[in-house]
């Protein structure tokens, strides 16, 4: 598993790849100190609706997600070199686990610290809900990266096809369509935030603490299961 | 070993003379296809210990063939084995399969090294460092083992990539045209290798589009053409047929008619036409003798011979043959 991991994590860390994935985590840091200064009606609501929820867990978060997950295997089918883990004695799970782990290595600590400056700045030192926000982020990159993995064993176009989701689905009807919004990972991300500092989307209607986590777990290790599925099935070419 | 040649369709098995080591690796009537395209069609056949050659033109088939021997890709019907049991989605087996496929990328920013490494430790290898020092010197790549793979020519990416084929020392190594990019010396190199692996006892497949290629490889040939066994067996047996093929010769000299009266009463010589644009077309069955007979003719019968060419050499026309025999 190691190799595989290691790998991965080479095979991701482009300097470019890398580079635009701080501009993107940037920007929610840079918005929050904006918003700080930009004094508004309810500044708190604001800034956890535009911030928090409509920009990092809806935007941000899974866009560089998808960069990096989308190419944990999308970049091996494309150049053909899948076949060199594929044929090797090792189960399934230990090729999809890692190239799961790794895009969380990468993704995971720049959305990590932008959840973090991001939620210091708009909450002025509020520890609890940095907290809360922070983790809350980890665990929808994770999530997203469990999905995003899997869409690209499953589908040469992943980029073009997650942007749609993240686009018309996170964005748009998640947001609008209160049915939808019990398949949006953003969804179970902001609920898992709320269950940890209630202040926080304390207007919106969560489900709680501890079904947020299930869900959570379910995603991760359900598309987990879908690319080792995908990785024993498909013809690798 | 004898050639065993049939139409197209037909089920061949290998002919082995003298006592028939057990199957290696089973293909038992394997199709796969592609929505309406059939890539193989009811192939059949065991491969046992040595050499074996899948010769066949490019898009016959031969690499969807070697991808279902090796489990990275699934058959439509029909069934694979290797020492008996299913090679697809048998994590276990592959142990004891060395695989290189017909692509050429490697991990550009990996040394070789590094990447004979790491597939001698995906494939649980004991004594690592030792296993991966003797896979590259067997692929004579000690002095560049520490450069990145992407400073490699592509004779070095495949050598390296052999390297990292064997580290784990298989017992059946697949290598679909695996002289890819290789000059005169590394094909001799791997030849000397390959016969070293073949004394040990390993079953090895190798492809090729190249008849002279397996020839100079491979103890038996299984010629594939537009998905099906054309024809398996020695290579001598195979190579006879071919010969035995009748050719087309293209010849434009400065009296054709006469010429053509005069080529026809040779023996090596079944037909003449001529063309509209004025140049002979000379069936022969014996292109040998051919070869020798036209000059002393053109020169007996003070004929100018301006051009001689073959009309159907290519591979392709030979393999036609072979399936419409």
């Amino acid at each position: 598993m190691r190799s595989v991991y290691l790998l991965t994590l080479r095979q991701l860390s482009g300097k470019w790849r890398l580079g635009i994935m701080a501009v993107l985590a940037a920007m929610p840091v840079i918005i929050s100190v904006i918003m700080l200064h930009e004094a508004t009606a309810d500044p708190v609501t604001d800034f956890e609706e535009v911030v928090l929820g409509a920009m990092l867990a809806g935007s941000i978060a899974p866009l560089v997600v998808l960069a990096i997950a989308a190419a944990a295997f999308g970049n091996e089918v494309e150049d053909r070199t899948l076949a060199n883990l594929t044929i090797s004695p090792v189960p399934r799970w230990r090729i999809a686990l890692p190239k799961l782990l790794a895009t969380i290595t990468i993704a995971g600590p720049f959305i990590a610290l932008s959840a973090f400056f991001s939620a210091h700045v708009g909450f002025i030192v509020d520890w609890q809900a940095t907290i809360a926000v922070t983790v809350s982020a980890i665990v929808g990159v994770a999530m997203y990266a469990s999905l995003f993995v899997w869409l690209g064993l499953v589908s040469t176009q992943a980029i073009g096809v997650g942007l749609l989701y993240i686009v018309l689905w996170e964005g748009f009807f998640a947001g609008f369509v209160s049915g939808a919004r019990m398949l949006s990972i953003r969804y179970y991300a902001i609920a898992l935030m709320h269950a940890m500092d209630p202040r926080r989307f304390a207007e919106l209607d969560h489900v709680s603490g501890t079904t947020a986590v299930i869900v959570a777990a379910v995603v991760i290790v359900g598309f987990l299961a879908l690319s080792v599925r995908r990785l024993r099935m498909m013809d690798v070419p | 070993m004898n050639a065993t040649i049939r139409s197209s369709g037909d089920t061949v098995m290998r002919e082995a003379s003298g006592a028939a080591a057990a199957p290696v690796i089973r293909v038992q009537n394997v199709s796969r296809w592609f929505g309406s395209v059939v890539a193989v069609s009811d192939v059949t056949f065991d491969i046992t210990p040595g050499i074996t050659g899948l010769l066949g033109p490019n898009g016959a088939g031969k690499t969807t063939l070697l991808r279902m021997m090796t489990g990275l890709a699934d058959v439509s019907t029909g069934r694979v084995t290797v020492f008996g049991e299913p090679v697809r989605d048998n994590p276990p087996l592959y142990r004891r399969i060395g695989v290189m496929s017909e692509h050429e990328t490697v991990y550009g920013f990996m040394k070789g090294r590094e990447f004979v490494t790491m597939m001698g430790r995906l494939r649980g290898v004991p004594e690592l460092e030792e296993a991966v020092d003797r896979a590259i010197a067997l692929v004579d790549l000690e002095d560049a083992q520490y450069r990145p793979m992407q400073t490699y020519s592509r004779g070095m990416r495949q050598r390296m990539r052999l390297a990292a084929t064997l580290v784990h020392e298989p017992d059946v190594l697949i290598l679909d045209e695996p002289l890819n990019g290789a000059d005169p010396r590394q094909r001799l190199h791997f030849k000397h290798l390959l016969e070293t692996l073949k004394e040990q006892g390993k079953t090895i497949v190798i492809s090729s589009h190249i008849l002279e290629e397996v020839e100079q490889l491979a103890d038996t040939v299984l010629l594939i053409v537009n998905g099906k066994l054309a024809a398996s067996g020695g290579f001598r047996a195979i190579r006879a047929a071919l010969d035995q093929r009748p050719y087309h010769v293209r010849i434009v000299s400065d009296a054709p008619r006469r010429l053509a009266a005069a080529v026809v009463k040779l023996a090596s010589v079944d037909a003449v036409h001529v063309d509209p644009d004025g140049a002979l077309v000379v069936l022969s069955r014996n292109v040998g003798d051919l070869q020798l007979e036209l000059p002393r003719l053109a020169q007996a019968e003070k004929i100018g011979l301006r051009r001689v060419e073959p009309l159907d050499d290519s591979l392709e026309s030979v393999f036609g043959y072979l399936v419409d025999a």
